[in-house]
């Protein structure tokens, strides 16, 4: 029997057949799935937030996570808890900064958390360890604080150099 | 493209609230304008910068970079997975909407472990034009690594320091009313406070509390002498919503105080009243009969406490939620009471019956119906019971983890090889069991049962005063047991001698000479020292050492049959403990 899928539109018009299951790590998606009834996705379901290609990225990400168990809810299953990025995920997070700000944004939008986190997780781990001048360096932000601020902010906040 | 900076910088108003997610149980938010107001006060956006974010230039030329592109509360969630105070250091200067969204994750629970850092945060908060507006941003405050250095006058700049939701001054001991006060008053969203060991204290901070803090649900006041009935009252009055309360030695409570929060704060899930020694059983059955969701009771040292309390519970009640009760030293429990106990409270994991001394094996065979509930039971100085009680109760309950027979003067072997087999047990105490042999530590040193285990799991062993112990079963025990840590064998004739003692732990300051010359306590490395030690020692004669196990089945075989079957098992897994020894050996 072949596999129940439904259709998902980015916002360029393409259309991308996905099996219900995968499409369903998005909580966004698996809400309007609980919410209508059997057979009633004909129709390609629009993600406007969301161009092809990062779409299809995502997609890639839900299916290989698509038989992870529900991350939250169940209390035996916090023992998982990890700070880490697994492997996987790490590779499939080595993308330039557009695309992985852009999964990061799909993420929200779709509400599909786990790849969220893994999204803060690889930023988190961009800026560690980092000067204020390298973060704006590896992150092209320009700097908009007077000296003075800086040094005001710096004086303030002293302690935290601290530990 | 400059929209997408916009909307960001005037969402930066958020950072206080956003942040807040992470404290617990944060109830919805009902009084923004309250801090709304206090914000406008000083003329600057919330928790963020004053009026100079007007100085940001948004170029419409310039493209912005994809990070630009995240909202603030995904910067906040990246932000968040940052936990050194020195990563957001740097963010923070990163420029300006970083800056809104991280400075309030930086000064949610500022460190205040040293007096340097505590007198920078001080003057960052006191700071009339300061950059932000620090003193609404923190959330935690814990004063307590800095103890007596700590006066009123330290904590005045925290004054203005309104959304604090945990409050922690553990033994702070010269802060008085005036500096604690200080920090309550306006402390609307002050969900814990721990003041315990702030002896000076009296009712006036407590009313002040009541009146203030309406939200709390975590008060320690341990050793808070002057506090009596009256302040107490009106927190059950006004603190509705408190979980856990913490009374320890306040020795003036009455019963008036504690009926009180039994009638008023339905939430309560912990309760300590260790020391509170006016209190009695009406007390006692007005928490467990009115408290549903009671978790944990402890009574230690409540004398006036007797059977009463527990028989005239009401018959149908079942406490479900009850996980510990300590009844340390309420001498008068008896059996009927923990029959009583047990049948109201069938999920008990935790029972503390030490010094209750006349309880006896029948409380111990009740106690069985626990069964693999119980994880902690401290029977120390019931000295009625029984060998035969105990194993009954090692039978019943398999996963104790923590085991507690000091003076249970008449157990003997047989008890400590049942005990022996507990899969779990992690720390026996057998203090003054005096009839106890080397043939109970063998048992002890022997792998359990559980072959997915290879080794003991025990971590603290208390022998002190087990006056016929020898090296043989302490060597054993060593090296069959690579989590211990701690070892107590004070006043044990074989292990006063020089070249052990040398590992032992300095006896506390307090001792005379006379408990100094027995002192002999292992602790940490002292523990891997001495089992490195022994095993120098003995390496040349271990052919005799293994003779001498050999003789000791021999011997006990003639004497007990269950024994014979557990020092069987002890001989033969000899090889075991001697292959998991350091590699020098």
């Amino acid at each position: 029997m072949a596999e129940k899928t439904l259709i998902m539109e980015s916002n360029d018009g393409k259309k991308i057949e996905v099996p219900i299951d995968v499409a369903s790590r998005s909580i966004l998606i698996k809400n309007m799935i609980d919410d209508l009834p059997e057979g009633a996705f004909e129709e390609a379901i629009p993600i406007s937030n969301v161009s092809e290609n990062v779409l299809t990225k995502v997609i890639e990400w839900c299916t290989h996570h698509r038989s992870d168990p529900p991350s939250s809810g169940d209390d035996d299953d916090t023992r998982r808890k990890t700070t880490d990025i697994d492997e996987w995920d790490q590779k499939f997070m080595q993308v330039d900064q557009e695309m992985l700000f852009e999964i990061i944004l799909a993420a929200n939008y779709l509400d599909i958390k786990p790849l969220l986190d893994i999204g803060c997780k690889t930023v988190a781990n961009m800026i560690k360890g980092k000067s204020p001048e390298e973060i704006r360096k590896t992150f092209n932000i320009q700097n908009d604080f007077t000296p003075e601020e800086e040094d005001q902010i710096r004086r303030e906040n002293e302690w935290a150099e601290d530990r | 493209m400059a929209r997408s900076r916009q909307p960001a910088r005037l969402s930066s108003e958020a950072p206080s609230e956003s942040s807040s997610s992470t404290s617990p149980e944060r109830a919805a938010d009902d009084d923004t304008d309250f801090f709304t107001l206090q914000a406008n006060d000083s003329q600057s956006s919330i928790g963020a910068g004053n009026a100079r974010d007007s100085h940001i230039q948004t170029d419409p030329e310039i493209a912005l970079p994809p990070i630009a592109y995240l909202p603030p509360e995904i910067l906040i969630s990246i932000f968040s997975k940052l936990n050194s105070p020195k990563d957001l250091l740097s963010c923070l200067l990163v420029c300006r909407i970083w800056a809104v969204n991280c400075v309030g994750l930086l000064w949610h629970r500022p460190s205040c472990n040293n007096w340097d850092n505590l007198k920078r945060i001080t003057a960052a908060v006191g700071e009339e034009n300061s950059f932000f507006l620090y003193s609404a941003l923190i959330k935690r405050l814990n004063l307590s690594a800095l103890t007596e250095d700590v006066s009123d006058g330290t904590v005045v700049p925290f004054a203005q320091c309104n959304r604090i939701e945990r409050l922690t001054l553990t033994n702070c001991r010269k802060l008085t009313d005036n500096g604690v006060s200080d920090l309550i008053v306006g402390s609307r969203h002050l969900q814990a406070l721990d003041v315990s060991e702030l002896r000076a204290l009296t009712d006036h901070t407590l009313f002040n509390v009541a009146e203030n803090c309406n939200r709390l649900q975590g008060l320690n006041i341990t050793g808070c002498t002057k506090v009596t009935d009256e302040s107490l009252i009106a927190i059950s009055q006004k603190c509705r919503l408190l979980k856990r309360l913490k009374l320890n030695g306040v020795t003036q409570v009455t019963d008036k105080a504690i009926l009180s929060f039994a009638q008023n704060c339905p939430s309560i899930l912990e309760i300590d009243l260790q020391e509170c020694k006016l209190v009695t059983n009406q007390s006692v059955t007005a928490l467990m009969a009115t408290l549903q969701n009671l978790r944990e009771l402890r009574l230690a040292h409540c004398e006036k406490i007797n059977d009463s309390a527990f028989l005239e519970l009401p018959r149908h009640i079942s406490m479900s939620s009850l996980r510990i009760l300590d009844l340390t030293a309420c001498e008068n429990i008896r059996d009927d009471a923990v029959e009583r106990i047990v049948n109201a409270a069938p999920r008990l994991r935790n029972l503390v019956l030490a010094k209750c001394k006349y309880i006896t094996a029948r409380s111990v065979w009740t106690i069985c119906k626990l069964g693999k509930n119980l994880h902690y039971v401290h029977l120390g100085h019931c000295s009625n019971i029984t060998d035969d009680a105990v194993i009954q109760l090692v039978k019943s309950c398999n996963r104790i983890r923590y085991i507690d027979l000091a003076c249970c003067s008449r157990l003997t072997d047989r008890s400590v090889q049942q005990l022996a087999t507990l899969p779990k047990l992690r720390r026996i105490g057998l203090v003054k069991c005096q009839l106890i042999t080397d043939a109970s530590i063998l048992a002890l040193a022997r792998p359990t049962q559980d072959r997915s285990v290879s080794f003991s799991s025990l971590e603290r062993v208390h022998l002190s005063y087990c006056i016929n112990l020898t090296m043989l079963g302490i060597h054993a025990l060593l090296n069959s047991c690579p989590r211990l840590t701690h070892l107590s064998l004070t006043g044990v004739a074989s292990f006063l001698r020089e070249e052990l003692t040398v590992f032992c732990r300095e006896a506390p300051q307090e001792f005379t000479r006379q408990q100094r010359e027995v002192f002999c306590v292992f602790s940490g490395e002292g523990v891997n020292l001495l089992r490195d030690h022994l095993n120098r020692e003995a390496a040349p004669q271990r052919d005799m050492n293994e003779a001498t196990m050999y003789d000791d089945e021999e011997e006990l075989d003639e004497d007990e049959g269950q024994m014979t079957g557990l020092m069987h098992a002890a001989a033969i897994n000899d090889d075991d403990y001697i292959d998991i020894t350091p590699p020098h050996t």
